[in-house]
């Protein structure tokens, strides 16, 4: 890992146009700005690994259960537009 | 303009035909399933009410999902600035959102925290990530 030093609006460059700006530091906290083209997502770590965590769960859903949840499952029915 | 051609579809929930035409690109895949960055929807009566949403590259992930607002009438999401420009979205299109379902502690549960979006006009989709919203990734299905 690449370690820096950085302080108060001072900023890193990731690739060509990435930038990751440090804009306030606190005592457990640093407020950080990040710069990308809008085809990078960028996201908190956490929420991701959650995301991912969820989605691994539900790829792996066995073919058994499929019949078992349809039937408990109650689902509100979809409400017409009104014209 | 030539027909375009059948995809047969295998899913551990079945063998499935769908058209061509009905391939989603997610430019960056789905959380967890990265390099798979095109998927299929089936909706078939075996999997009534389910939608699945089947990766057609890699590991080809296979997902049931449902409409969120068939679980909790008037689910609403916003979309970001980038989220919008990541569905090229030109105006206020319909769009197809899904909750993808899980099971967890033997209870069917569906993640409306991160629910998938679909803009059908340009058949590109993503899955939203919002700190913020309080919608749960573990909704419960089950009401009894």
């Amino acid at each position: 890992m690449l370690v820096f030093t950085r302080r108060r609006d001072e900023a890193i460059v990731i690739g060509d146009g990435i930038e990751v700006r440090v804009l306030r530091t606190g005592k457990d906290a640093v407020r950080i700005g990040v710069t990308a083209a809008h085809d990078v997502p960028v996201h908190r770590r956490e929420v991701y690994d959650a995301v991912r965590a969820a989605n691994q769960s539900a790829a792996a859903v066995p073919v058994a259960s499929l019949g078992q949840i349809a039937g408990r499952v109650r689902l509100h029915p979809l409400l017409e537009p009104v014209e | 303009m030539t027909p375009s051609a059948a995809l047969e579809i295998v899913t551990r929930f079945g063998t499935f035909t769908v058209d061509q035409d009905a391939v989603v690109t997610f430019a960056h895949g789905l959380p967890g399933f990265e390099r798979c960055r095109r998927f299929v929807l089936v909706s078939a009566p075996a999997l009534d009410p389910f939608t699945c949403l089947h990766g057609i590259d890699g590991s080809e992930p296979s997902f049931l999902t449902l409409d969120p607002q068939r679980i909790v009438p008037g689910f609403q999401m916003p979309l970001g600035d980038a989220d919008r420009r990541r569905l090229e979205l030109a105006g206020s299109e319909t769009l197809l959102w899904l909750a993808v379902v899980h099971i967890d502690d033997a209870a069917a549960r569906v993640n409306l925290k991160a629910p998938i979006v679909i803009n059908p006009r340009r058949m590109v989709g993503l899955q939203v990530m919002n700190a913020d919203t309080l919608y749960a990734a573990d909704h419960p299905l089950d009401r009894d």
